[in-house]
């Protein structure tokens, strides 16, 4: 048997991971971390007014027109539901296969999942024509009579995939959250600070009852949590498979949606968690390089995924013999928008080969940069989705280009604001790493032990 | 009384001063005492306002209560969500007037070019749109979309609101009064001189005559495009100083030299009437052949188009009569020996052309063999180059040659176009002599239309008072002393005899808006005043009198036979036009062809580059350039909006090095404009082109420093303006700019759009091309048990006028978002005319595709939407509930034929007032957000099957017509009821082989069905796969 690296660095005790963890949380921030979030805090103002304009002018701002009436809000939604996708692998999926390694990382990974899911599920709202009009999109009961929502829309089954999504996540990442915020409650010396966290750890006190409890209903939201994994980013991909636009209407779309978007959020996850190193120097005890080296893995294994579906989207464009297909696929490949077909290859192909070597895949800027990419290449595959699809269609009369404009610019900038301020904020306020989780799994790999038991 | 209510107020009063108090009631009282006093105020003795001291008290229970209460008030207040606004209905009701219900009245328009024939429709004493008048024999119910755009020029925000003097470019108020007084004293001293745009009117130019006579005045017509030279051609060749009236319909075979008849020449709007209706009958449908030095309308929709240059316009018809007159010896003017002489050196036109021998004896054969029934034609700006007498006394002959002079041209009915540049340049000459004293300028515009070099601005100094009827202040206006603007055409009363025994009455539809004159009144109040002219000017208060005067004396004897003039005068306002036939028939009487006439005939020298000057369809000579609705109705051929530009071939271009956009400057001798280059397929390398009708300075707003004028390029003198053929130069200035082009891409890339087959394929088969493809559904489909609308569009009779689209717009509202937003595919037609070009790109051919929503039965637009505002009703239609939608463009993107428009911006409420008057109340404004597309004017479906029930009927044909089909000239567009068997819609849907729905394969199943384009080019088969690939994104 291979032996098992330590999934804990630095032969720490049980009180040295409290303190470690629950440091920056009891500390006052520092100097970087507040040129951070106040930065990150410009950025979302500077968001806020951005979509505050949209709203009183008109959608005309945007570079959405006719043919392409879908444009950066759409793109940057599904980029922004894609990156959550991993927290929810990580602290789902990966909890059900007990793969030990995710306990240090699965907490951070969660609440970009929140976080993002957060950040993309403003833009479907206000990329409607009329936002003060989107609780329409919901069937509630009302006194129109027959004027209802329309089940035939897939918009309308992303409505519920994104919102029990969010519902989902949201509660699986709090309610393992709840022992750590007791912890944090326990050490309090302030008692403000006892109050809120007593208030936000439900009364926890660690029985072995509620121990008990509590792994039930962890185990129970990792098996809710598991299916949203591929459910949401199939219903997703509906939005373009079900409709009939040569491009978008392809059967690999789910699958192939999923896979990319697994692989962009290992990528947010690595590109979030070197930061979180650099910030945080104690959690790297805890974030090994062994742990960034599996991730590289998995988003070396999506990254061919996703270069299979690039692949497979072409073959059967030419073996289908549609001839509106055909087009769009050579058109995406080689007419006006090529350059962002080509982005797309080069970041989520190419690049991410890098990691077939050990070396690279175990160094901090190399990962790093290839995540940056991965970042960059997936918004460009929605992009190639979108636009390219839609620019030129059916009817070549009505072809066009999307005309970006700076309010484009403005939402895909201002939405990483607020996903930015959501994280910096959680990092200051609330364990950044799962305390209750990573202790179990401390000695794993240790000599004493003899490592490896799951 | 008080004092017994108010003891304590006297006693207070009382206690301030002790001295006089009389009575007290208690020793404190008596003392003066502070504290008793402060206590005597309080009105109780526990108070319910406040107690003790006020400011560390606070807020007293009364007081709170009152303040929440108005609080309370005063929220609620604001949360009324609407102010009350109460609409009165009419309290007295006008006659013939219900509410909501529209009223037509008959009346007619002109522009200088054609005429037609109106019904205005009124709602509540406001004209809302302009429709044909199917009575008037020339455009018989159709309109051309700048005839549709006028309204807007009624409603125009900057319209002069009164009389102005202006002084040094600045404008002034005045009153009429001392205008009139003014002008009186200033004609008294003669040299007058009226100025006028081309009058069809009978009575008005009478009107005139009757002044001229008063004032000893002289009267000069202009028009900036004056046909002149057609004119001249004639009195040459036959002696007749007129422009004949012209049969297409009669016409097998019509060559076209540079004669945009389709597009802007003459009467384009009769012409494409008769040019379809040879068409109809496709087994023996006429062939037009166009030799085009622009690439015009006719000539994308002709069925042998030849690039040529200006220079060569001689040789293609003394080319064509040499083949027929001297090759073969054909017709009578065979063994004239001038004749041959004349003929011989343009023995070689073919070569000259670069067209191969053949084909161009293949056409001189097709005229012979249909001799009294071909037709030639060429003229119109752009046949206006120096030779452009000599090129209509060719084509006079070529048609006496051919016998169709009295069969398909005919002098015995003329057009009643009379302007001349050579009366405007003889004028332009006694004013810089200082001959002409007063100048009274009506709807003719020199100022901007003639060219700078012409010193008309100098002579105009010369003239002691220039009076300008325009409705702003304008070119034209600036350098008057007094604007005195008229009437809109809508606000006045008139007549038109466009043609010879075609009479239009011109009705006024709305009461005049503002405080202006027609010129007629002006003329009737100075003669007047001045007390000169004949009695019938002077005795009538208003013109109305004048003009019905006119008709019962001179025009009731001729046509009012056995009726009284009370009858006859109400049935001419009803139906609005009388005709004697003259146009419909041709007289047969052909005229002796004067052979003298050829002696001058020769071959001009070609070469270097040649610009040409043309109208467009969109503003034809300017005047309209403040209509927004022109400047988004996309040029038929090039798809260019908001702005003019000079267009090159592709090979010039690649020579020029210079790209679509790139600003070039035109130089012609001296004179030069700067414009973006346009690169256009089928173009001859050796022209360029540039439209007429940009670069106003004057206009207003909208109009504005749009384009550059190219008028400004024409070489004016003696003997006419050469607008064409001028020897040229191109070169880049270094600017660029983007062309708002509607359509990105002009190449069909092989896809099955618009199907093409040969009159050969047609005769064989007649679902020549027309590949159905065997489509299935695992769905049952929608059941349609009453009606279910359809719609046919001919692919062979539409000529991509564009009327439809400027009628849709008027008809629904429909917003315009200007250059920035069309640059950025944000147009909101609900109709469009896509054209594409086939074959090679030098010579491409074009084809023309009107797309509207095709109100699919298995909609993709339907599904997709969240909240079913876009829903299939029971007879076919596809709905849009403008109130229901959220906007999320979903079914933009799932529509196959991007027909779907959408509200990027709040475009309603930005409509400047009063133009908001045009709107139609019968179909909603839609606001920001919301999506539309065409209804198939839905509301008039509504409206007449309410008229049905009211009838007690059912519905039948013909009943709706749609907007776009009312103003169709070419009836390619039939809608109708599919379920009824006698409907010509049902009939064309199962019965016509040549009928197809778009995308057939993608099994939407529209309502609507495009019928196969037939072209008559003498071939044997139209590949369509020839379509070329390489397009313009």
């Amino acid at each position: 048997m291979m032996k098992r690296n330590q999934l804990v660095l630095g032969n720490k005790t049980l009180k040295d991971i409290t303190e470690d963890i629950v440091k920056p949380v009891e500390t006052l921030p520092s100097k970087q971390w507040l040129s951070l979030f106040l930065s990150a805090k410009v950025l979302l103002l500077f968001y806020i007014s951005m979509i505050a304009i949209i709203i009183a002018n008109g959608m005309g701002l945007l570079g959405v027109n006719n043919p392409v009436a879908w444009g950066t809000m759409i793109i940057t939604f599904v980029f922004w539901i894609g990156i959550g996708h991993a927290g929810t692998l990580i602290s789902a999926i990966l909890f059900l296969f007990r793969q030990k390694w995710r306990t240090s990382v699965a907490r951070t990974a969660e609440a970009m999942t929140v976080f993002a899911v957060m950040t993309a599920g403003i833009f479907p709202l206000i990329h409607t024509g009329r936002p003060w009009l989107d609780f329409w999109l919901f069937p509630y009961p009302n006194q129109r009579g027959p004027l209802w929502t329309n089940f035939r829309s897939p918009l309308l089954w992303d409505v519920f995939a994104v919102s029990t999504y969010a519902t989902v996540s949201a509660v699986f990442w709090y309610i393992g959250m709840v022992p750590d915020l007791a912890t944090i409650r326990d050490r309090a010396v302030h008692p403000l600070r006892k109050k809120i966290y007593g208030i936000l750890s439900f009364g926890w006190r660690g029985t072995a009852k509620q121990w008990s409890h509590f792994e039930m209903l962890y185990m129970l939201l990792a098996g809710l949590s598991t299916p949203l994994v591929l459910s949401v980013h199939t219903i997703v991909s509906f939005d373009f498979a079900v409709s009939n636009v040569p491009g978008w209407h392809t059967t690999i779309f789910p699958p192939y949606f999923v896979a990319g978007a697994i692989f962009s959020g290992f990528g947010m996850v690595v590109t979030l968690m070197t930061l979180v190193r650099i910030g945080f120097p104690q959690f790297k005890d805890y974030i090994t390089i062994d742990h960034m080296e599996v991730m590289n893995k998995i988003i070396m294994a999506t990254g061919l995924m996703v270069g299979y579906a690039y692949g497979s989207e072409f073959f059967i464009a030419w073996y289908s013999g549609n001839a509106y297909e055909k087009f769009a696929f050579i058109n995406r490949a080689f007419g006006p928008y090529a350059w962002s077909y080509w982005i797309m290859i080069c970041c989520n192909v190419v690049i991410p080969q890098l990691f077939w070597k050990k070396s690279f895949r175990r160094s901090i800027p190399i990962m790093f940069t290839v995540s940056i990419f991965v970042n960059i290449g997936m918004w460009f595959e929605r992009f190639v989705i979108t636009v390219t699809s839609l620019h030129r269609d059916f009817l070549p009369s009505s072809w066009g280009m999307y005309a970006w404009s700076f309010f484009d610019t403005g939402v895909l900038v201002g939405s990483f604001g607020l996903f930015l301020t959501l994280f910096l904020l959680y990092l200051r306020v609330l364990p950044a790493i799962s305390i209750a989780e990573v202790k179990p799994v401390m000695n794993v790999g240790k000599e004493t032990h003899g490592g490896h038991h799951g | 009384m008080s004092d017994m209510h108010h003891p304590h107020e006297n006693q207070n009063n009382d206690m301030t001063s002790p001295a006089e108090s009389k009575y007290w009631l208690s020793l404190e009282q008596w003392a003066n005492d502070p504290e008793f006093i402060e206590m005597a105020k309080q009105e109780f003795k526990s108070t319910p306002l406040r107690e003790g001291n006020e400011k560390e008290e606070g807020w007293a229970r009364r007081e709170f209560l009152k303040l929440m209460g108005a609080s309370m008030a005063l929220a609620t207040a604001s949360c009324v969500r609407r102010p009350v606004q109460k609409i009165v209905p009419y309290a007295k009701q006008p006659e013939e007037l219900t509410f909501a219900v529209p009223n037509f009245y008959t009346s007619t328009w002109s522009d200088g070019g054609e005429s037609f024939g109106l019904l205005v429709k009124t709602r509540e004493g406001r004209p809302i749109k302009v429709e044909g008048n199917p009575n008037h024999p020339l455009n018989k119910g159709a309109l051309s979309a700048r005839a549709q755009a006028h309204i807007l020029s009624l409603y125009d925000p900057e319209r002069l609101k009164g009389p102005k003097k202006v002084d040094g470019g600045k404008a002034s108020d005045v009153k009429w009064d001392d205008v009139d007084a003014e002008i009186v004293k200033q004609l008294g001293k003669g040299g007058v001189v009226v100025l006028t745009g081309n009058m069809t009117g009978p009575t008005m130019k009478a009107l005139v005559t009757d002044f001229c006579s008063g004032f000893k005045a002289k009267h000069v017509v202009w028009e900036a495009i004056s046909y002149e030279e057609i004119r001249e051609g004639q009195k040459a060749s036959y002696g007749d100083d007129l422009i004949p009236f012209y049969h297409f319909d009669k016409a097998k075979v019509i060559v076209s030299v540079d004669a945009d008849f389709l597009g802007t020449w003459i009467a384009p709007t009769a012409f494409n009437r008769q040019f379809s209706s040879g068409r109809k009958d496709i087994k023996s449908m006429n062939r037009l052949v166009v030799f085009d030095s622009m690439y015009s309308l006719t000539g994308a929709n002709a069925d042998l188009r030849y690039k040529i240059k200006p220079s060569l316009q001689l040789d293609v018809v003394m080319g064509l009569a040499h083949e027929i007159v001297v090759k073969k010896s054909q017709s009578k003017f065979a063994g004239n020996a001038s004749v041959k002489a004349a003929l011989e050196p343009f023995a070689g036109a073919a070569q000259k052309l670069g067209i191969e021998p053949s084909k161009f004896t293949q056409v001189a054969e097709d005229l012979w063999k249909n001799k009294g029934e071909s037709l030639v034609v060429a003229g119109g700006l752009q046949g206006s180059a120096s030779h452009a007498k000599e090129l209509q006394i060719a084509v006079n002959f070529l048609n006496s040659v051919l016998e169709n002079d009295g069969r398909t041209v005919d002098a015995k009915a003329a057009f009643n176009l009379k302007g001349s540049n050579k009366d405007l340049f003889q004028l332009i000459e006694s004013m810089k002599k200082g001959e002409v004293k007063t100048l009274i300028v009506h709807r003719a515009n020199p100022m901007y239309a003639v060219t700078a070099d012409m010193g008309f601005a100098e002579a105009l100094k010369k003239v002691e008072m220039v009076i300008y009827t325009g409705d702003r202040v304008d070119e034209m206006g600036a350098v008057s002393n007094y604007v005195l603007p008229d009437h809109h055409p809508m606000e006045t009363w008139g007549d038109s005899e466009f043609a010879d025994g075609v009479l239009s009455i011109h009705q006024p539809t709305i009461r005049p808006l503002y405080d202006t004159r027609s010129l007629q009144l002006s003329l009737m109040t100075w003669a007047f005043m001045a007390k000169v002219g004949p009695k019938r000017l002077t005795t009538p208060e208003i013109f109305y009198d004048y003009l019905r005067e006119f008709w019962k004396t001179d025009l009731y004897p001729k046509f009012g036979k056995g009726k009284s003039f009370d009858a006859f005068w109400d049935e001419v306002l009803q139906t609005g036009v009388i005709s004697t036939g003259k146009v419909e028939k041709a007289s047969g009487s052909g005229r002796n062809f004067k052979t003298e006439a050829l002696s001058n005939v020769k071959p001009v020298k070609s070469e270097g580059t040649e610009l040409v000057l043309y109208p467009t369809v969109q503003f034809y000579d300017g005047t309209l350039a403040n209509v927004a609705w022109l400047h988004e109705l996309p040029d038929p051929v090039t798809k260019v909006t908001w702005d003019n530009y000079v267009s090159v071939s592709i090979a010039t271009a690649q020579k020029l090095s210079a790209k679509e956009g790139e600003y070039m400057e035109v130089t012609v001798g001296s004179k030069k404009i700067e414009v973006p280059l346009h690169i256009q397929p089928g173009l001859h390398d050796d022209v360029v082109s540039v439209a007429v009708g940009y670069g106003r300075t004057g206009a207003g707003k909208v109009g504005n420093n749009i384009g550059a004028n190219a008028y400004a390029l024409a070489q004016w003198s003696k003997d006419g303006v050469v607008y064409s053929g001028l020897s040229a130069s191109l070169k880049k200035t270094g600017k660029k700019t983007q062309l708002a082009c509607t359509q990105g891409h002009h190449s069909m890339e092989g896809r099955k759009i618009v199907v093409e087959a040969t009159l050969a394929e047609y005769m064989k088969d007649n679902g020549a091309n027309n590949h159905k493809h065997k489509v299935f559904s695992i769905w049952s489909g929608h059941q349609y048990n009453g009606q279910k609308w359809g719609m046919s569009l001919d692919l062979n009779l539409c000529t991509g006028c564009s009327a439809c689209v400027t009628a849709c717009q008027a008809e629904n509202n429909i917003p315009v978002v200007g250059k920035k937003y069309m640059l950025e595919g944000r147009e909101m037609h609900w109709i469009r005319i896509d054209r594409y070009y086939v074959g090679a790109p030098e010579n491409a051919e074009a084809v023309f595709q009107p797309v509207m929503c095709q109100h699919c039965d298995n909609a993709p637009c339907e599904t997709v939407c969240p909240v079913a505002a876009t829903t299939h009703s029971s007879d076919g239609l596809n709905d849009m509930a403008y109130n229901r939608c959220v906007g999320t463009r979903y079914c933009a993107n799932n529509c196959p034929y991007k027909v779907r428009r959408y509200n990027w911006f709040e475009y309603t409420t930005q409509t400047e007032k009063p133009l908001h008057l045009q709107y139609n109340p019968e179909v909603t404004v839609r606001p920001r957000g919301v999506m539309e597309k065409c209804t198939f004017c839905v509301q008039r479906i509504k409206s007449a099957r309410n008229q049905a029930k009211i009838d007690k009927r059912d519905m039948k044909d013909g009943d709706v017509q749609t907007a776009c089909q009312q103003s169709c000239p070419t009836d390619a567009i039939v809608f109708g009821d599919v379920n009824d068997p006698e409907s010509k819609v049902s009939k064309i849907f199962k019965t016509e082989p040549r009928a197809y729905a778009l995308l057939e394969e993608f099994n939407a199943a529209p309502a609507v069905r495009y019928s196969v384009k037939i072209r008559n080019n003498g071939q044997a088969t139209r590949n369509q796969d020839g379509a070329h690939k390489g397009g313009h994104a």
